[in-house]
């Protein structure tokens, strides 16, 4: 092996790291905001909305993630092409006819990537929302309601700022999980760590070596975030630390 | 269309098998396993407690994807194996065993780091009283070990689904599962009512499962709940 390939290579697998590093940061962020959507569904007082988010979130979490990763690459150029050729839904009374131009058919697979990595880090994320939602004491809720603050208000000045010390323990080990979970976009043609690591493999026939050097980036993802979080979870209950110490 | 359908599912069927096997024998290898691991992680051998956390460092921080296809296409770089050792090699090369493998050492990792913290969760009175009827050890583990294990149901449960989820990736070791089967009707057919079906098939065995293991729980937790 001369050392210009191992040196190139080398780059190419840092390359393929921030790949999967975008994806991950990508679907965390997307992902929040959804979980958050699903949490706030979820809570809907119109009961057939929350038993549907229930429902929608359950089938996602009982699903295969490779599935979720496959279905959603394959399913979402099929949609394209059923608006594309126009189709039309019976409404109770009225026919509604869809129909639009794509001139583009061609999703990147990151999008799709992004895409159903978000969607499953929502459907464990949003429940653990709904429980770090329940730990903030009602009292908070009333007395913002007392002094007259909008239901929107309430939620982003008050609730959520309360909300990440419960929940960021959880986010974080679904974070965790995330960026396992990116490894299998590499099935739908993403130039990730696994897929630049089957390239490799392909000229220097040493798999062991080649997926021996992927898992250990992996490893070093993984052993980061965790020191990271560790940090963020100190400083979240700073607050708290204080109190005790008051007593 | 209704044909169709069932033609689809008749030939998905076929998939359910392995799917169905590589999750039981993992599921009890692995349980088996980590009992064995939460018990040396009480031992007072500091190389043995190191090498465990190690090895469940490295289980849980890496994909499980990487650790199918190492065990799988790794040994194929090592000709020595197959000339001195053929019976590992033979093991080794078998797409289920090597499933299995992985799945098992996988998952015992991640049910180590469950039934361990169970037994951490254990009041400190519990071992202190052991300790005054003058248990040893292994005598105050037959004690607490049972009583940890059924605190550690739910979170067991939710692990024995992430196995069977865990088997729809060793397609891409060319076994042929439930997702082996999905991804073949869908390069022969390219519809997304496969995908609904083997998505379906999925959540019946994991509600099931799940079921399942809600009732167990029920059981097992009776003495707590007047």
């Amino acid at each position: 092996m001369s050392q210009w390939f191992l040196d190139s290579s080398f780059t190419l697998l840092l390359k393929a790291s921030g790949v999967t590093l975008y994806l991950a940061l990508s679907s965390l962020l997307l992902g929040l905001l959804l979980a958050l959507v699903f949490a706030v569904l979820e809570a809907n007082s119109f009961r057939w909305v929350a038993k549907t988010t229930t429902l929608l979130v359950m089938i996602i979490r009982g699903l295969p993630e490779i599935l979720v990763v496959i279905a959603i690459y394959n399913g979402i150029p099929m949609i394209l092409n059923a608006i594309a050729d126009g189709f039309t839904m019976h409404l109770f009374i009225t026919d509604i006819t869809i129909q639009h131009n794509i001139e583009n058919f061609d999703i990147s697979p990151i999008i799709c990537g992004i895409i159903a990595l978000s969607l499953l880090y929502a459907s464990y994320a949003s429940q653990t929302l709904r429980g770090a939602f329940k730990a903030i004491s009602p009292g908070q809720r009333q007395a913002a309601q007392v002094l007259g603050l909008s239901k929107a208000r309430i939620l982003w000045r008050i609730e959520l700022p309360q909300l990440w010390r419960h929940a960021l323990p959880g986010l974080g080990n679904q974070w965790l999980v995330l960026l396992k979970d990116t490894a299998l976009v590499s099935l739908i043609t993403v130039n990730d760590i696994m897929m630049q690591t089957l390239s490799i493999i392909s000229y220097t026939k040493q798999p062991f070596s080649g997926y021996l050097m992927a898992a250990s980036l992996y490893l070093l993802i993984s052993v980061i975030s965790q020191w990271f979080l560790k940090k963020l979870e100190k400083k979240s209950l700073y607050f708290e630390q204080g109190a005790s110490y008051a007593r | 269309m209704l044909d169709k359908l069932l033609n689809y599912t008749s030939i998905l069927i076929k998939g359910l098998p392995t799917t169905i096997s590589l999750s039981v024998a993992a599921i009890i290898a692995a349980c088996l396993l980590s009992i064995v691991l939460t018990i040396l992680l009480n031992s007072q051998h500091k190389l043995l407690i190191a090498s465990i956390k190690f090895y469940i460092l490295i289980f849980t921080g890496t994909p499980l994807l990487v650790q199918i296809i190492i065990i799988y296409y790794g040994p194929t770089q090592f000709p020595a194996i197959r000339e001195n050792w053929p019976l590992v090699w033979s093991l080794i090369s078998h797409p289920w065993m090597c499933a299995f493998i992985a799945l098992t050492l996988n998952s015992a990792a991640y049910t180590t780091q469950i039934f361990y913290g169970a037994l951490k969760a254990i009041p400190q009175g519990q071992w202190q009283a052991c300790a005054v009827l003058g248990m040893n050890k292994s005598q105050t583990l037959k004690i607490i070990m049972p009583y940890a294990f059924k605190r550690a149901i739910s979170s067991y449960s939710n692990e024995i689904i992430f196995v069977v989820k865990g088997t729809a990736l060793v397609s891409t070791i060319t076994l042929m599962d439930l997702m082996g089967y999905n991804q073949f009707l869908n390069g022969r057919y390219y519809e997304f009512s496969i995908f609904m079906i083997t998505g379906g098939i999925y959540l019946l065995i994991n509600g099931l499962l799940s079921a399942m293991m809600r009732s167990v729980e029920k059981k097992a937790l009776a003495f707590e709940t007047p």
